[in-house]
This record gives C-alpha cells, structure tokens and sequence, in this order.
C-alpha cells in the first residue's frame, strides 16, 4: 500500500506554467546581468561529498544537510550551497587559472529547514564569486554588481553593507573564551540588546564592552559612522570602520536613486567565514533578506589554496513571491496560431507548422480529428488564430 | 502611503500589558480595548495597527515579516527560537522557567535516566544537555504536574509564577532554569525598512520603563 505518490515532500514544490516562466525570467535576468560582466558559469553537481561541506569551521551544521550514501557507502549530502563546491574547483581544476576569477552560477540547494514553517527545503540561488583579489575595487564590483541585479529585478530594494572585523577586533580585547565570544556573536546578531547588556556587564565596565553594547544599535545611514568613531576605541577596529566608510560612500554613489544603501555594524554573521565585508539586500515587502554574501578570504585555504575571494547569492524564490505578492507575473503564453490538418495531411500540416515557426511564430499542432474541437482547444488556450491543412488549405481568425 | 507598523500582541495578560503601556505613552488604544472578535485593530494616532494571536503565532508572523513587531514571552522565544531581533526586555509577564520534582526526593541522584515531562521540550532538553545529562522528554499538554504524581516521570520543567499550584501537588522546585518575562521582538528586515518608526516607538518605551 502506498501513501506517499500523489504528493511531493515536505519543503518542495512543483512549479507549473507561468510560475516557471517567472522563475526563468528571473534567472536570466541575473544571469544575464552576470555574463555582460564577465563572470562564467559553472554548474556543480547535485551530490558532493559530505566531507566538502564538514570543514574545520563549522559553516553548516550537520543537521541541515540532506544525507545519503553512495554505492560504496560513503557519505554524501545533497548540495546545501554552492560556494563551498566552488571553492573546491578553484582548489582543484582551476588552482593554475590566472586570477582574478569571475565565477556565477544558478542552481537549486537543499537544506533542511523545520517543518510547518512555510519555508522550502529545495530553493534556487543564482550568484557571484570573484577569487583571487582582496583589493577595495572587488568589494566594490561585487557590491556593483549586487546593486545592478536588484536593480534588473525592478523593485524598491536596500542595501545593507557590514564589516566583521569591526567586530572581531572588539571582541578580541575581551578576556573570554571561545564559547562567550559566540555568545556575544549570536547576541548581537540577534540584536538582543538585554541578553548582550547583561553578558557584557559581567566583563566589567570598559570602553570596549561599551562599544559591544552599542554594536546592534549602529545601523542606518550616513551618520552612523559619525556616532561609531566617537564609540570605538580600538585602532583597528576603527581601520575597518573608515574602509567599510569608503566603501558605503562608493556604495552610495554607484546606486543613485533606485535603491538604498545603509550600514549595520552589527551584521555579524557567519564569523568564521566571513573575513570583511558583508552585503544583505532587502526588497519591500519581504520579511527576509534576498542577498547575503560577503568576503571570505579563509574559505579556499580549507581546501588547500590560500585565496581570497568575495561573493554573494540571490535567493530566487524569495524574489519570485515578493514578485508574485506585487502582481509582477509573467502572463501564460498562449500560442500564437494552432494548425489543424485533416486527416491524410499531417505531414502537409506539420510542414505548414514548421514554415510558421520560422517567421517566429508560436505554433501548436491541434492533435484532434476534427476540425470543430481543435476551434475548441483554441478558445480554451486563447490561441487566437487556427490554420486549417487541407485540399484548399484556408485559415481562419 | 505603506501600511501602519503592525504589532503582533500575545493574547491574554499580556496584551494587557502592552495596551497599558501603549496608553500611558499616549496611544489611543479604544478600538483594541474594544475589540470585540476583530483581530486586527487600529492604533490610529500611532499610525500603528495590533494584532491578536497566539504566543507561538507571534514569532510566526514576526518571522515572516507580516508584522513587524511581536510582544512576546521569552518562555515562548526559548522554546521556538526563529530569526528575528530582540529588542526590549518589557519588564512586565515575569516569571521563571524550573525544574521541579516530588517534595524530597534526591533528583539528581543515581545513574538511571530520567524522565521530564513538559510543554517545553526544547528548553527542557537544552537545559540537560547543557549539563551533559541524557534525558527521556515526554511532551504533555495540560497540567504538567500531573506526570511526576501519576509516576510518569521523574520531575518536570514549567513555568512557575509563585509555586503555589507545585506546593499543592506535593512537589518543590529542583533548580531554576530560567527567567521570563515579556520581549518586544522585530522582523530584521521592517526594522531596518521602516527604522525611523520603529526606533522612536522603542525609545519611547525604554523611557517609560527606565
């Protein structure tokens, strides 16, 4: 007796007619915008060893993986990413390639996400790793290229940029262990100002920890670097805080009037990944970001290749429901003319069918006997113009 | 013109809790006093609108960004977890989380495993874990109490405001878990799409609390 072959499991979906040509109009729009850039593509397999996903840090918990193994019993992990695939070409098939290196790609991840929550498990991402320069004008062409894509999108969208070593370099100077400095991490991020107050306090009251405190309340405009230079007393945290300055500054300008570039000081996720700049982008409307990347110049070396490389993706999914909710939906596409031929003229009407299609039309074959149903299935599927195949071969509006 | 900042309320006390608040900040707050069975009710002077649910439904919308702020107890937070920003310690719902078991008994003694009842089996078993102490979870949904008398489990982990329904059963807190109270929570995308509304609503109220 079986149960389970009339639906798709939990987190997945089919997508039908115009949502894939939404979805497509999507991907080629970013990917297009990725090409005229000069980033190439490359797809990764849908199965990798777990084993490129299990790195010394941590980035994905073993928990979010869908698992399996292979023939030979070894473990392996539906792809829950594409950078860390990546980063292991780069490590290996292109470890001679002359750098800087634009890479994109556009594929579906899966990660285990909790049930009942209306989140998928399978989600397409279309992004951007450029590998190989840790120079101001990579962050810069990244961040670039995030803004022209939001942009291509065609929605009111922000911005935001951080820099982590803004925070590490505070943390750094507290007298903690490991643990308490994920803790911190995780409050801040969290933005949960009394949790993080109460933590803090047991440090003692110090310039730093004051600086800690005020972390997840620096975000906005302009006038956040002016109140974090008069909080920060640490020299090269205060480094970081004057390039992540320059570069929303260059932000600003390169995004004119479309959009919105703001900073937040305490976007301080994935520390161990990201090593400098962080990039979200946000679309009205939605409750969760559409962009997240970075830079990550530790993540190659874990594959045995000291490079540094910066990046972000674009959660298509997320973009197609905030296109969806806007009513920004493609219209099916009917044809553009349907042939019917009579009975012993189906070569004749298949020819006739072929000659529209290279004038450019959409053409359907009518795949009925007679003439009065294939009028029918043209009224349903509002094809606006029948040709008939016949002796006299007429056709008809 | 967007929509009014939508405040997602914890039905019950406190609801109450923050309407009392809202009003001593000044909001207009008749049409949720009055609410009748709406659920979604305007703040018009505030150019706020609240809406009623569940706890756990709170986070839910937060999550998704239908509404952008959440009142919340941190019992609730604690036990879904989510993405979302925590913004303000209300003051106000306080109470604690405990582990509790029969009057007398030694809980952590012996090397047997032991059983927790509760409604709370997240927190229930990151508190063991945090212990390094193996535990057998059972999830109950009315009176937790009822599990250590009807010799279910060993001992439970409850909400305990001031002890009198475990001093009635016959049982005793063990150790403290946590303590509650009420959060104010935001969507991480509203707060910064919409942060001007939402830093001045949260100034005021760290103010009034201070």
């Amino acid at each position: 007796m079986k149960y389970y072959d009339l639906i798709t499991p939990e987190g997945t979906k089919d997508l039908l007619f115009g949502e894939c040509v939404a979805r497509r109009r999507i991907e080629t729009t970013l990917m297009e915008t990725f090409r005229s850039r000069g980033y190439k593509e490359v797809i990764t397999p849908g199965l990798e060893f777990y084993d490129v996903f299990n790195l010394n840090s941590p980035y994905f918990p073993q928990e979010n993986m869908y698992k399996l193994t292979d023939a030979k019993g070894r473990l392996l992990v539906m792809r829950p990413d594409s950078t860390m695939p990546i980063a292991r070409i780069v490590a290996t098939r292109l470890r001679d390639a002359a750098l800087p290196l634009k890479l994109c790609y556009c594929q579906t991840v899966y990660r285990t996400e909790p049930a009942l929550k209306g989140r998928s498990d399978e989600t397409a991402q279309a992004g951007i790793e450029l590998i190989g320069s840790d120079l101001r004008i990579a962050d810069l062409e990244v961040i670039s290229t995030a803004i022209d894509s939001l942009k291509a999108l065609g929605m009111e969208f922000s911005l935001e940029l951080g820099h982590i070593g803004i925070f590490k370099s505070l943390v750094s100077q507290l007298e903690a262990t490991p643990k308490e400095k994920e803790r911190i991490r995780r409050l801040i991020e969290n933005k949960n100002f009394p949790a993080l107050n109460d933590m803090l306090d047991t440090f003692g009251s110090s310039a730093v920890t004051g600086a800690l405190k005020k972390l997840p309340s620096l975000f906005g405009g302009e006038e956040v670097f002016e109140k974090a230079e008069a909080l920060i007393p640490d020299e090269t945290a205060l480094a970081f805080l004057d390039e992540l300055h320059g570069i929303y500054t260059a932000a600003c300008e390169l995004c004119g009037k479309d959009g919105k570039i703001t900073v937040d000081l305490g976007l301080v996720n994935k520390t161990d990944y990201y090593t400098g700049l962080i990039i979200k982008g946000y679309l009205q409307g939605h409750g969760d970001e559409v962009i997240s990347g970075g830079r990550y110049d530790k993540l190659i070396s874990e594959f045995g290749c000291d490079v540094p490389a910066v990046g972000f993706a674009v959660y298509i999914n997320a973009i197609q429901k905030v296109h969806e909710k806007n009513g920004i939906l493609p219209a099916e596409e009917a044809a553009d003319v349907l042939v019917f031929a009579e009975e012993g003229f189906e070569v004749e009407g298949l020819k006739k069918a072929q000659e529209l299609r290279e004038q450019g039309l959409h053409v359907e074959m009518a795949l009925m006997s007679d003439a009065e149903s294939a009028k029918e299935y043209a009224i349903e599927r509002k094809i606006a113009r029948i040709a008939v195949v016949n002796e006299e071969s007429e056709e008809a509006e | 013109m967007e929509r009014p900042i939508r405040i997602a309320l914890t039905k019950g006390r406190l609801e109450k809790d923050t309407v009392g608040l809202f009003e001593s900040l000044g909001f207009d707050c008749t049409a949720v006093r009055d609410k009748g069975r709406k659920l979604i009710l305007p703040i018009p002077d505030g150019n706020m609108e609240v809406v009623l649910a569940k706890a756990n439904d709170v986070i839910t919308y937060v999550e998704h960004g239908v509404c952008d702020l959440g009142v919340v107890g941190k019992d609730t937070i604690m036990e879904m977890r989510g993405k979302f920003f925590e913004m303000v310690d209300l003051g106000f719902g306080r109470c604690k989380f405990a582990l509790a078991a029969k009057k007398g008994t030694d809980f952590y003694s012996g090397y047997g495993i032991k059983t927790i009842a509760t409604k709370y089996p997240n927190v229930a078993r990151t508190f063991f874990e945090k212990k390094g102490m193996d535990t057998e979870i059972i999830k109950i949904e009315g009176s937790v109490e009822l599990a250590p008398l009807l010799e279910l489990a060993d001992g439970i982990v409850d909400i305990v405001e001031t002890g009198t329904t475990l001093k009635e059963n016959g049982l005793e807190v063990i150790e403290d878990v946590a303590p509650i109270s009420a959060r104010l929570i935001a969507n991480t995308v509203s707060l910064k799409m919409r942060q001007a509304e939402i830093e001045k609503l949260i100034k005021m109220i760290e103010e009034k609390l201070r």
